[in-house]
């Protein structure tokens, strides 16, 4: 986790910005550990409100 | 005057470079607002769908369209923009490689469009990338719209959850393929056939259109709708005023979808540098579709009206006749729209009372407005602009014009993009008791059963339930 940079001076040169990340965890394996995170949620999400729906109809 | 010349140099530098920030900007601020406007659609479904459901069900039909809005819009992003990027030439290419222009196949899509590993550089904030947010928005709202297309067909008796598995199935697969292989100028439906869909027609609204037609021979009509002799009840909904409205919202939503169908010049993924163009590279501007969305709009209402005199019925005509038109909106003439789409609106509702007749329950008419008249745009376009190039000057020189056989195949394609995955989805929904609401909850009211609020507390009861 942690962001790339203290400074974004460092990231700037004469044609714009360098094509990178720039979000909390760039660079690192913490975008796939969101990815699988949120996608865990997601499916709970689902399975819970399956659940509870079925309840609904008994 | 050397100093001059050099002067003048750094200077022409200087203006170049800030034309094209300036150039870039915009571009962004194009897409990015067709993000909003397409975001119109789904208010525009959701008093659509609430307004044709009776009182008992109105909450449960609002709350089923905003999850199919919210999950399909999450699964784009983990896993359906790879689907567009992916395959385009597939399964003609069998290991999905990458097509002429080189934007496409397994390689370049695992490159871009996976949020997680290098890929994920272009999946978040990245400040030398103006365009892959906006087009990842932009596709993201086509997407949901497939899924609201569908949804409002299956109201009053589908389960939430089966409907939003459903939803994401629609809305990252066959659509993600569907606009993969007829929406990519590596698309094999526009290489080898010449398949042109500048409005999605068909991409978005035959495949969402016969996806809901699979779902339904599924899901079965809701309780009441059939007699015993086969014979046809009509289930009115609660508030027409609000369903009319929500469909003026959609076709408010409609130019900012259409208006995200145009690739706009001077960028690194632009076709040109001075000329704007449709998806497929081919001329485009923003003025035809000034000309051409409105006079659709007016003749599917006209033709609608001539045939039924119904309101419902003649907002539906205005969505059917942009249809119609919606894939040569960038080649047809003005008055070329208003016959097509004054045709699109006379054959709507004798459409829609055929598939009932067959014991189709389609509570919105989303299978005839967006499935039938879908198809019907694209053969028109066939037969209309028959040898119209399928591609602009960056293409292959064996590229082929737009055909009637292209836009049959493409037509066929289509249908079965929408209908295949909504029957074969829904089975497997249905199998695990996940897909139809039982009946005597369906007599009683969902509201009633599984929505902790009332839509109108102090005023209109419905008559028809118990609770």
């Amino acid at each position: 986790m942690g962001y790339f940079a203290e400074s974004f001076t460092e990231l700037y040169n004469a044609d714009g910005w360098i094509d990178m990340g720039m979000y909390i965890g760039s660079g690192s394996s913490a975008p796939g550990w969101w990815t699988v995170i949120a996608t865990i949620m997601l499916i709970g999400v689902l399975v819970k409100g399956n659940n509870d729906e079925q309840d609904h109809y008994k | 005057m050397e100093d001059q010349i050099l002067a003048l140099t750094a200077e022409v530098a200087a203006i170049k470079s800030a034309a094209q920030v300036t150039n870039t900007m915009f571009a962004e601020m194009y897409y990015y607002v067709t993000i909003p406007l397409m975001v119109l659609i789904h208010a525009g479904f959701l008093l659509y769908e609430m307004g044709a459901t009776r009182v008992k069900n109105v909450l449960s039909s609002g709350m089923k369209n905003l999850l199919a809005f919210a999950f399909t819009i999450a699964a784009w992003y983990l896993f359906g923009w790879w689907f567009y990027w992916a395959l385009p030439t597939w399964p003609l290419d069998f290991s999905a490689g990458a097509g002429y222009m080189e934007i496409s196949g397994l390689e370049y899509a695992n490159a871009i469009a996976w949020a997680w590993g290098d890929s994920a550089q272009y999946m978040g904030p990245n400040m030398a990338d103006n365009a892959s947010g906006v087009f990842w928005g932009a596709f993201a709202l086509f997407a949901a719209t497939t899924a609201s297309i569908c949804s409002g067909a299956l109201i009053e008796r589908i389960q939430t959850v089966g409907f939003v598995i459903c939803a994401i199935v629609l809305g990252t697969a066959a659509w993600g393929i569907a606009a993969a292989w007829g929406w990519h100028a590596d698309g094999w439906l526009v290489t080898k056939f010449g398949y042109h869909d500048f409005g999605a027609a068909g991409l978005v609204h035959a495949v969402a259109g016969f996806f809901a037609l699979g779902v339904l021979m599924n899901l079965g009509p809701r309780v009441g709708k059939f007699n015993a002799d086969g014979s046809a009840n009509h289930l009115a909904g609660h508030n027409m005023p609000l369903t009319v409205t929500g469909l003026m919202l959609i076709i408010v939503g409609f130019f900012g979808f259409l208006m995200a169908c145009i690739i706009l010049p001077g960028e690194g993924w632009s076709w040109y540098a001075d000329k704007g163009t449709t998806i497929y590279g081919t001329p485009m501007t923003l003025s035809a579709l000034a000309f051409n969305i409105p006079l659709a709009a007016a003749g599917g209402i006209i033709g609608s009206w001539v045939i039924t005199r119904d309101p419902f019925w003649m907002m539906s005509g205005c969505l059917a006749g942009i249809i119609s038109v919606a894939s040569g909106l960038d080649v047809y003439f003005g008055s070329t729209v208003i016959a097509v789409s004054l045709v699109a609106g006379m054959i709507l509702k004798p459409c829609a009372d055929w598939l009932e007749g067959l014991g189709i329950d389609d509570a919105v008419g989303a299978v005839t407005v967006h499935g039938t008249i879908g198809l019907f745009g694209l053969l028109v376009l066939g037969i209309l602009g028959s040898g119209v190039p399928g591609l602009g000057a960056f293409a292959p020189e064996d590229t082929v014009a737009i055909s009637f056989f292209g836009q049959l195949v493409g037509a066929v394609v289509m249908f079965l993009l929408g209908f295949v995955p909504g029957y074969v989805v829904s089975w497997i929904v249905d199998k695990a008791g996940m897909l139809r609401i039982p009946d005597a909850v369906q007599e009683k009211g969902l509201d009633a059963v599984k929505v902790p609020a009332q839509a109108y507390p102090e005023s209109m009861v419905s008559a028809e339930s118990d609770s």
